[in-house]
């Protein structure tokens, strides 16, 4: 409520908002730790003033009444200073006195985050919960049929090839003719989708490629990261851990002269090129790093000066055909290491996923075809963009890699899905159900953040501030106040965690199948659905 | 051989083999009917020899020749000892509780499997699988397995419990005596084995030494081993301690910890080590990365709290066209200083008690923040009433600089007062015989003691000495005292009427020759008198008028009235009238004549609808735009040396002339000194800041300036009340005094974690916080 009582189409009650602070007048002990750690100033130190009126018994006397004074935590309604959920106050409160809840009303928040005519935007993911991932079962066990093998104790082999897997005959005909054929990766099929170096904070970040280096170094399973759109550090370049990375270049190339200078000095090639045409958690959009994100660290790996806003633009400037774009920018980036390291396309999971892919297959250059699906998760779109553009990930991964069958090259050209694997947990569960539909990987970036590093976000709209530099676990920060609540090898350890227990799952899920000298992929016989018009769409059973 | 004791059964019959069914049924029957040695010749029978429990606790001996089938021995009794004279087919002794297994040859896949009890001794190689699942019952000696040769693949999976003794003579696998991937999934059991192999779960199994009751076990077994197997002969070889080797299951606890390297390990030894100290980054940056919680002091914080003490103006002294600082006053009145209070006035203006205390409608009492909450505004007029003993400060030496001021209005005598309180010397001319214009010609005496505007303007005589009154100037004067003084303030106020242009209009009174007269006790009015003009000039005719004797008081206007406050009903107490609208065509002898042809009667019509200025002794050098002397926010002319203030410039209230001329002579004195005169760019505080919850919204009345005083939140000023050190929870707040006799509030940044709390708790609104600088 404004002081001087007036209200503009904007004012809104706590009723109003999404998320409202429930506070213990009992417990709250005042020490200011909840206002102190709340990243968006919402809650504050109010001053409450209380009126105690008795009246006697049976009105003999003038009724008495007093005023006391006392001090709590208020929630603060204005939509710049809203509630956004995340709890920190909850976390730091030693007197468990206080918590967001959920509203049970119709959010009317949502109608007042625009004021500047400039619309909402945020980071996370789609803000509709569950995937249908979740719902297809694996359901082609091992009866007696097959020997049923024990995920613990037996030997798998789950790494999965990246790269263009010519027939026979074409290599042959390849290596005779002109003395080459396409680089090809064997590559742990679960990957870390590319997450920027300026999207994530420097902690996050070395964090999450000091796992993935642990877990090729320690544990032999070649794990592979992509850098997002954001250049790489010069160290991690001319380092040997390069092999655990996939380069991205998009629309903005931030960070490429930088590549670029390094080649010379490289020990190691990296794993893959990723050409970044579409995201799935922003369609059609770029990236949209902002001025206050991009400090001299961010700026010296860019290759940019610090303080400027950074957008990407939706599109690669000069690419005006679906040939130019495959032709052109896969041949540029495969000479820069003179054709030893394998380049792909990824794009947003679209209805004309197909008109790409078939492009692709004509190419023997084409190393593979990332898709991203709707439910990607991004550090700062428009909410409009991630909540309404996009496609979902199952049924298009599914028509590339039929349409990939019918003409017979299924084995050839490996699909990589992304875009809300482990949405609600079922990291393996979802990644092994887009394997049988049909992906040789999967790439997963919101999962991480959530497992090793402690994501708050939700998509009940929880937290997602990520745009705004304000990450309370550190994670999209670039502020050294924020992101040193984060410790690089606590994150590493977890992605370590993260990984082991996938693969165990992994094999879980595979052992029944009786799968265990490669990867199910394509084995959609295993697939069940309760719905059978998406058993229809999927070509999987139909379940009851 | 076929006694009691003693009978053989054929597994064949007729030259057909039998069912495993039937020749189950035979040696059980055999059993039954008291046989205790049985010599069965199988063709691959199942489970041949298991299950002997009709014999009680008594020895039963089977042996097997020709082709034994699966599971020899399967659930064996403790009482049965099975003798495979050949090779024997999988799963020997699977699920053995007790019997004594023994092959004279090699036996194939799963040997052992889910064995409890009882000992398999294999005179050869075994297949893949052997001694998987077995277990320990506590209730029993542990099973035991004995290989002369090597073990295929996948030996000990799931292993709970037993002993298995590999002793590697004449190996199928020479290289490898424990077969590909054993013991994965152990969880019990020891494996003793003998000759090279090619590695073992190291998560589940470990290498121990063989102790001494270890080694002598083994070779007491041993012998009992190669007895059976009729391979006595090697026992010296096999007894070569330094040949033995022992696993034994991890246990849970040690398998807990995994034998692998410590992500701090790893960062020094291969992060660091690869990238260089700082890891990623560190060539790129200096910065501390290390951890930090997530409740910090210091530099860490990511905001500040800042005491922004006098920082905004309070909104009564923001809103106070003289620009008086309300809040500080009574701070001062708080602490006990009221002289001080009272004497502060007059730094602001010459009239606290006329104006503050009497004419002012009270800007500053609207503006007040207790009335957002429709709480009463602190009581300004007591205030400015108790003014009227305030105390001159000295005043200080002449500068020489001289500037003359045309009117002794409100305006002119406030840019007088002000420009002597800077020093310099100010003359004031005035066209009539008494100093202070309409606060001492037209305000009628009912709204002001006749003793306050007298002993104010006494005091402004004690100040400026130099006053010329019924100086009549024209502009050619003007042009000489242009020349004269430094500068020349126009103050001469709107006195000339503005009349309407109707016939009759000479029958028409002025209001303000009425209200002079009236004062002067020379006014005389009708029964019936008609205003024209409703505003507050108007009101204060019609209230004189009721006070000579009108019985009959309209007010007309051609819009809504804009009189307000006490004028306003003051004129209704006195039973005055309001219509509207009304357009005048014609004043008669008979009263006034409306547009419409009404005719109102009236005795006496008096003309209230403003002034306008008079401006023709002005050169031509000052502009002017519709009657009004345009001027800057100083209150400059178009021509630099001389300003006009006051309602020549615009008409306004009492204390925007006094505001007026204050600004002026600041300006006047800055340019004197040669500087560029500056305007205040404070800003009013948020008064979202302030807290009024600290006050009782029930009151209603004062009682005196220490009452007022207290009720007062002191917007903008710290009132020193100490809440902010008392609610910080970390003690991070001291009041400190420098000494230049003021005090402060102080963060000590080391205690303090940006809770704000003392932002939130201020009543006058001085904490802010704020974020704090970027680290980066």
């Amino acid at each position: 409520m404004p002081a001087d009582g007036k209200i503009t189409p904007s004012t809104l009650s706590v009723k109003d908002l999404p998320w409202q602070i429930f506070w213990d007048k009992d417990k709250c002990t005042l020490c200011g730790k909840c206002t102190a750690v709340c990243p968006v100033s919402a809650i504050e130190l109010g001053v409450f003033r209380k009126r105690i009126v008795e009246p006697a018994l049976g009105i003999a006397e003038k009724p008495r009444h007093d005023y006391r004074i006392y001090y709590g935590i208020r929630q603060r309604t204005d939509p710049a200073y809203r509630c956004v959920g995340c709890a920190m106050c909850t976390m730091v409160c030693p007197n468990d006195a206080i918590m967001p809840q959920r509203s049970d009303e119709a959010n009317k928040l949502v109608f007042h985050m625009d004021r500047g005519g400039q619309p909402r935007r945020r980071g996370g993911r789609r803000n509709v919960g569950g995937t249908i991932l979740d719902r297809i079962k694996f359901i082609r066990i091992s009866m007696l049929t097959d020997p049923a093998l024990d995920a613990g104790r037996h030997e798998f082999e789950l790494r999965t090839l990246l790269g263009r897997v010519l027939p026979p005959e074409d290599n042959l005909a390849f290596l005779s003719s002109n003395g080459w054929i396409p680089p090809v990766r064997e590559i742990y099929p679960l990957v870390i989708g590319g997450m920027s170096f300026g999207a994530l904070s420097p902690n996050m970040w070395e964090g999450l490629q000091m796992g993935v280096a642990y877990l090729n170094d320690e544990l032999g399973m070649p794990v592979r990261i992509c850098t997002g759109e954001g250049g790489c550090p010069p160290r991690l370049l001319r380092s040997r851990f390069l092999k655990n990375v996939i380069l991205q270049i998009a629309s903005g190339y931030f960070g490429w002269d930088e590549i670029i200078h390094a080649i010379p000095e490289m020990k190691e090639d990296p794993c893959a090129i990723e050409i970044k045409y579409g995201q799935g958690a922003k369609p059609g959009d770029g990236g949209l790093l902002m001025w206050y994100k991009v400090n001299e660290l961010i700026a010296a790996i860019r290759g940019v000066p610090p303080g400027v806003s950074l957008p990407s633009p939706p599109t690669h400037q000069t690419k005006y055909s679906i040939e130019e774009s495959v032709a052109k920018m896969i041949q540029s980036m495969y000479m820069a290491w003179d054709f030893r390291v394998p380049v792909f396309p990824k794009i947003s999971a679209t209805s004309t996923t197909l008109a790409v892919l078939n492009n692709l297959v004509r190419n023997p250059y084409a190393a593979g075809l990332a898709i991203d699906g709707e439910d990607g998760g991004t550090g700062a779109a428009y909410n409009v963009s991630m909540d309404h553009m996009g496609h979902p990930i199952a049924s298009s991964l599914r028509d590339a890699y039929l349409n990939l069958v019918t003409v017979g090259r299924q084995n050839e050209i490996p699909l990589i899905a992304g875009g809300g694997v482990g949405k609600s947990g079922n990291l393996a569960a979802n990644a092994a159900a887009l394997i049988m539909l049909g992906a040789s990987a999967v790439q997963t970036g919101k999962y991480i953040m959530q497992a090793a590093a402690g994501c708050l976000g939700s998509e009940s709209d929880r937290c997602n501030i990520c745009n705004i530099g304000q990450c309370p676990k550190g994670i999209t920060s670039q502020d050294p106040r924020l992101y040193r609540r984060l410790d690089v090898e606590d994150v590493a350890q977890r992605v370590v965690d993260v990984f082991l227990t996938f693969d165990t799952e992994l094999k879980k899920i595979i052992a029944p199948l009786g799968r265990s000298t490669s990867l199910p992929i394509g084995m959609a016989d295993a697939l069940g659905i309760d719905d059978s018009n998406a058993a229809r769409r999927l070509k999987i059973k139909y379940v009851v | 051989m076929s006694d009691n004791l003693h009978r053989t059964i054929s597994g064949r019959e007729n030259g057909t083999r039998i069912e495993s069914r039937v020749l189950e049924e035979r040696i059980q029957r055999a059993v039954a009917d008291g046989c205790r040695r049985l010599e069965v010749e199988a063709f691959g029978q199942h489970g041949i020899g298991g299950r002997l429990w009709r014999a009680g606790d008594d020895p039963v001996h089977v042996r097997i020749t020709g082709h034994a089938g699966q599971r020899v021995g399967a659930m064996g009794y403790a009482n049965t000892t099975i003798e495979v004279l050949g090779p024997s087919s999988d799963d020997v002794g699977w699920l053995n509780a007790g019997a004594r297994i023994v092959v004279h040859g090699n036996a194939s896949n799963g040997v052992g499997n889910a064995m409890a009890q009882g000992k398999i001794y294999v005179a050869g190689n075994i297949g893949a699988r052997g001694m998987t699942m077995t277990k320990q019952n506590p209730r029993f000696a542990p099973p035991e397995l004995w290989v002369l040769g090597s073990v295929g693949d996948y030996f000990g999976e799931f292993m709970a419990g037993g002993v298995a003794v590999v002793c590697g003579v004449e190996a199928q696998d020479p290289e490898n005596v424990l077969g590909y991937r054993p013991l994965v999934g152990m969880v019990g059991g020891r494996v003793f084995f003998r000759g090279p192999i090619k590695g073992f779960s190291q998560a589940d199994a470990r290498l121990v030494p063989i102790e001494d009751a270890d080694f002598a076990w083994l070779v007491e077994n041993l012998e009992a081993f190669l007895t059976a197997i009729n391979r006595p002969d090697l026992l010296q070889d096999l007894s070569r301690r330094d040949q033995w080797q022992l696993l034994r299951a991890r246990t849970a606890q040690e398998k807990r910890g995994r034998q692998l390297m410590s992500m701090a390990d790893f960062k020094v030894r291969s992060w660091e080590a690869e990238l260089g100290r700082g890891g990623l980054i560190g060539d790129l940056t200096n910065l501390d990365r290390s951890p930090i919680g997530l409740i910090v002091s210091g530099d860490l914080r990511r905001y500040v709290p800042v005491w922004e003490n006098r920082k905004y103006l309070a909104p009564c002294e923001a809103t106070c066209p003289t620009g008086i600082p309300v809040q500080q006053r009574w701070q001062l009145v708080r602490d006990g200083r009221v002289d001080e209070a009272v004497d502060l006035a007059l730094a602001y203006t010459p009239f606290p008690a006329t104006v503050c205390g009497y004419l002012c409608p009270g800007p500053c009492m609207q503006a007040c923040t207790r009335q957002q909450s429709i709480m009463a505004p602190v009581d300004v007029r007591q205030l400015g009433r108790a003014s009227l003993a305030a105390g001159l400060p000295d005043l200080p030496e002449p500068s020489g600089r001289k500037v003359a001021v045309i009117g002794g209005g409100p305006a002119g005598l406030s840019v007088a007062w002000q420009l002597r309180m800077r020093g310099h010397e100010a003359t004031v001319y005035d066209l009539s015989g008494t100093l202070g214009g309409k606060i001492a010609s037209v305000i009628p005496s009912s709204r002001i003691p006749e003793e306050v505007v007298s002993a104010e303007l006494q005091r402004v005589r004690e100040v400026i000495p130099h006053i010329h009154l019924q100086q009549k100037l024209r502009r050619a004067d003007l042009a000489q005292l242009r020349e004269d003084y430094d500068f020349v303030v126009i103050a001469t106020g709107a006195s000339k009427p503005r009349m309407l242009d109707v016939p009759g209009r000479e029958r028409l009174i002025t209001a303000s020759d009425f209200l002079a007269d009236a004062k002067a006790g020379r006014a005389r009015v009708g029964e019936r008198v008609v205003i024209i003009g409703a505003g507050n000039v108007g009101c204060d005719v019609a209230t004189e008028a009721a006070r000579l004797g009108a019985r009959s008081l309209l007010l007309i206007d051609v819009q809504e009235p804009a009189s307000f406050g006490a004028e306003r009903r003051a004129a209704e107490a006195a039973g005055a009238r309001f219509r509207w609208p009304c357009f005048t065509r014609e004043i008669t002898e008979e009263g006034v004549v409306l547009a419409d042809g009404e005719r109102i009667p009236a005795d006496t019509v008096v003309i209230s609808i403003g002034d306008v200025p008079d401006l023709d002794f002005l050169p031509e050098t000052v502009a002017a735009e519709r009657g009004f002397v345009t001027v800057n926010e100083f209150g400059q002319t178009s021509d630099p040396k001389i300003f006009a203030i006051g309602d020549i410039v615009r008409p306004g209230l009492l204390t925007d002339a006094i505001g007026a001329g204050r600004r002026a002579a600041e300006a006047i004195a800055d340019m004197l000194d040669g500087k560029r005169p500056s305007a205040n760019l404070q800003q009013v505080i948020d008064t979202r800041r302030v807290k009024l919850e600290y006050f009782d919204p029930r009151l209603t009345d004062f009682e005196d300036l220490d009452h007022c005083g207290s009720q007062c939140s002191s917007c903008g000023s710290c009132r020193d009340c100490g809440v902010c050190a008392t609610i910080c929870p970390q003690a991070a707040i001291e009041r400190i005094e420098p000494d230049d006799g003021e005090f402060e509030y102080v963060v000590d940044a080391d205690k303090c974690i940006a809770c704000g709390f003392c932002a939130g708790a201020c009543p006058c609104g001085i904490w802010n916080l704020v974020e704090n600088d970027p680290l980066v």
